[in-house]
């Protein structure tokens, strides 16, 4: 049992909040991506539940117990650093025993134990080499495997990723989820990547200004965000957000143009809403029609930027069209995809 | 570096010019304490290399040789007795023992003062600089008179009790060289992530554990530049030494009394001064690498 509770917790900095009363239920095993922009409050988080920053009101509770108070080193738990934080002055083996050294474990156990570590990260050529003689992901590894090696409750990622190149990103994802599904340990994960969030997470929480947004699976805060921030926040390219008033016929827009509403909503006629459509679910073909603006071909599908009753949408399509910058298109939203929120609250009216 | 052809060789050439500035009084001082009496005191012309060198100069302060012996063996110089005076390696000693307790000292508080203000928040932090800045304003000379009394009543006079003498000289050393010392630790300190040590408070280290374990062996090329830029300031020290002490006689005092009644040494004088150029010359070239990082470090952040 490994589960994290987070119950009403607050962080202040002197008079300013930046934590305003977060609730959130980790299951055991379970991989949770907090997500948001910066200064959302999620590093601040997961920092209070290594026990690195104070909490300033409310409980952290790991595995039932209250830890508050309890020092990092006795919270069972492992963190990776942005920027790895490793032990310049030590070879990858003593950083990924400087923990069972320090718990004064049998030199058989650590050694067992590292090599395990190493055998799982491929890190075993590189055991006596310094962390300036590695390159990054390999670095990244020799921090995950400092990690692993205490066997704790909970992992705790802070931005792991962000210092690496594109493609070794979307390699070393794969490895940390690789981990993740071999030790099923419980997982806590900052980000600020919502690719990152979307491909690794079991459950996405969303963060801003110190508030959770939402919470959810993937595909849930995709398919149902609960309001304009993270529909805007999930997605690339971002979900078209239209602003229109609610008439018989569907949502009107500046120009005049019309978009249809699925049957079942929530607005009111005359009601002032964001009309929310994610590219690949605008068709092409007889509907709305759009001015082209720009094209941009990305191999599997084509990215059409046009303006639409006086605002910018994209299409996302993978027919092979290209049509000239200011020709005309038409688009058909599909219905049951469409988002709708309210213009001034922001929250969805789905 | 970029630049024009003609700029670079013009930035060269500026670069050679100045550094000849600062080295030729070096040269001039070596060269002289191997030139006989006669070519130092040469009144027709200024003597470059026109002279057969001699090593009596160092012979006599470092070696403790008989200058009127050599002078007749060697049919040189003035010949004069009582050359005991001369004898440095006793002052030699005593300016190792005082400067390396004083860098001992100085080094010992620094580091954990610095590593305080590096990582540990407290009232006044932020006025460090300001301490600093303060002190050095203020010549060493203003806290003389106070200080020879203090000594004085504190029994830490050489005359009184010469361990005691050498502890005061220590002491005053270490205290001068304290701001910079801790301000140079600082800007080593602040160039290791503060992830470190949360790291290994994380991995079950104690506050101490990551000190010494940890952030201590990542900075140690600091604390040996730190450490030499202390032990030269203290073995160059006048005018503390000077005032107070009497029995003890650090080198730069101690080649100070060569200027006598009857005239001025000045083979023994440069013969001396330039070897004790050498111990601190050494010790740059060790850490000049850090020393330079630090340096610059210390002046751009707070």
């Amino acid at each position: 049992m490994s589960s994290v509770n987070i119950k009403n917790v607050r962080k202040n900095y002197g008079n300013l909040e930046v934590v305003h009363g977060i609730n959130l239920e980790i299951e055991d095993g379970a991989f949770v991506v907090l997500l948001g922009p910066s200064g959302c409050g999620k590093s601040t988080l997961l920092r209070m539940i290594a026990g690195l920053e104070s909490v300033t009101a409310g409980d952290i509770e790991i595995a039932g117990r209250r830890v508050n108070d309890v020092h990092p080193k006795d919270r069972n738990i492992a963190m990776v650093f942005q920027n790895y934080a490793l032990y310049a002055h030590m070879k990858v083996r003593d950083n990924m025993s400087f923990s069972l050294q320090l718990a004064k474990r049998p030199q058989s156990e650590i050694d067992e134990k590292v090599g395990w570590a190493a055998k799982i990260l491929n890190l075993e050529p590189y055991l006596d080499r310094y962390p300036r003689e590695l390159s990054g992901g390999q670095r990244q590894r020799v921090a995950m495997g400092r990690a692993i090696v205490r066997n704790p409750a909970v992992f705790l990622f802070d931005e792991p990723l962000s210092n690496l190149d594109a493609k070794l990103r979307v390699q070393m994802r794969t490895e940390i989820k690789e981990l993740h599904e071999r030790l099923k340990t419980t997982t806590v994960y900052v980000t600020h990547d919502q690719i990152e969030a979307m491909t690794m997470a079991d459950k996405i929480v969303i963060l801003r200004d110190g508030h959770i947004e939402q919470e959810g699976t993937p595909l849930d805060v995709y398919d149902r965000p609960a309001n304009l921030f993270v529909a805007e926040f999930i997605g690339s390219p971002s979900m078209n957000l239209l602003k229109g008033d609610v008439t018989a016929h569907g949502v009107q827009l500046g120009d005049g143009t019309v978009l249809p509403l699925p049957a079942a909503h929530r607005a009111r006629q005359g009601q002032k809403v964001v009309y929310g459509i994610r590219p690949e679910h605008l068709m092409l073909g007889a509907g709305a029609k759009a001015r082209v603006n720009v094209v941009e071909p990305t191999g599997p599908e084509m990215h059409i930027y046009a303006e639409l009753g006086g605002q910018e949408i994209c299409v996302v399509t993978q027919q092979r069209v290209a049509p000239a910058r200011g020709s005309a298109i038409e688009v058909t939203p599909q219905l049951d995809r469409v988002h709708l929120f309210d213009a001034e609250s922001g929250k969805s009216l789905a | 570096m970029e630049g024009s052809r003609p700029l670079r060789i013009l930035r060269d050439l500026a670069a050679i010019t100045v550094t000849g500035l600062f080295m030729f009084p070096i040269f001039w001082w070596a060269l002289t304490s191997i030139k006989p009496i006669s070519a130092v005191f040469d009144k027709d012309r200024v003597n470059f290399f026109d002279f057969v060198p001699t090593f009596i100069n160092y012979g006599v302060t470092l070696f403790g040789q008989s200058r009127s012996q050599l002078a007749i063996d060697e049919g040189l110089g003035m010949g004069v007795a009582g050359a005991d005076a001369y004898d440095s390696r006793q002052s030699i000693l005593e300016s190792i023992i005082i400067s390396l307790g004083a860098t001992t000292i100085t080094m010992a508080v620094s580091v954990f003062a610095a590593y305080a203000i590096s990582r540990m928040a407290f009232r006044g932090r932020g006025h460090y600089l300001n301490w600093v800045l303060g002190q050095r304003f203020m010549p060493p000379i203003a806290i003389l008179v106070p200080l020879v009394t203090i000594y004085k009543t504190a029994g830490l006079r050489d005359t009184d009790n010469l361990y005691m003498g050498y502890l005061g000289l220590m002491m005053i050393y270490a205290l001068m060289n304290l701001p910079i010392a801790v301000l140079l630790m600082k800007s080593f300190l602040d160039d290791v992530p503060k992830d470190v040590d949360e790291a290994a408070m994380i991995d079950g280290a104690t506050r101490w554990q990551t000190f010494r374990k940890v952030v201590l062996p990542m900075v140690k090329g600091g604390v040996a530049a730190s450490a030499v830029l202390v032990f030269i300031f203290s073995w160059t020290e006048f005018l503390l030494s000077l005032f107070l002490t009497t029995d003890i006689r650090t080198v730069p005092v101690k080649i100070q009394t060569f200027v006598t009644s009857t005239g001025n040494e000045w083979g023994f004088i440069a013969a001396l001064g330039t070897a004790a150029i050498i111990p601190s010359f050494i010790f740059i070239l060790l850490v000049q690498k850090h020393l330079v990082r630090g340096l610059t470090l210390g002046s751009l952040k707070e």
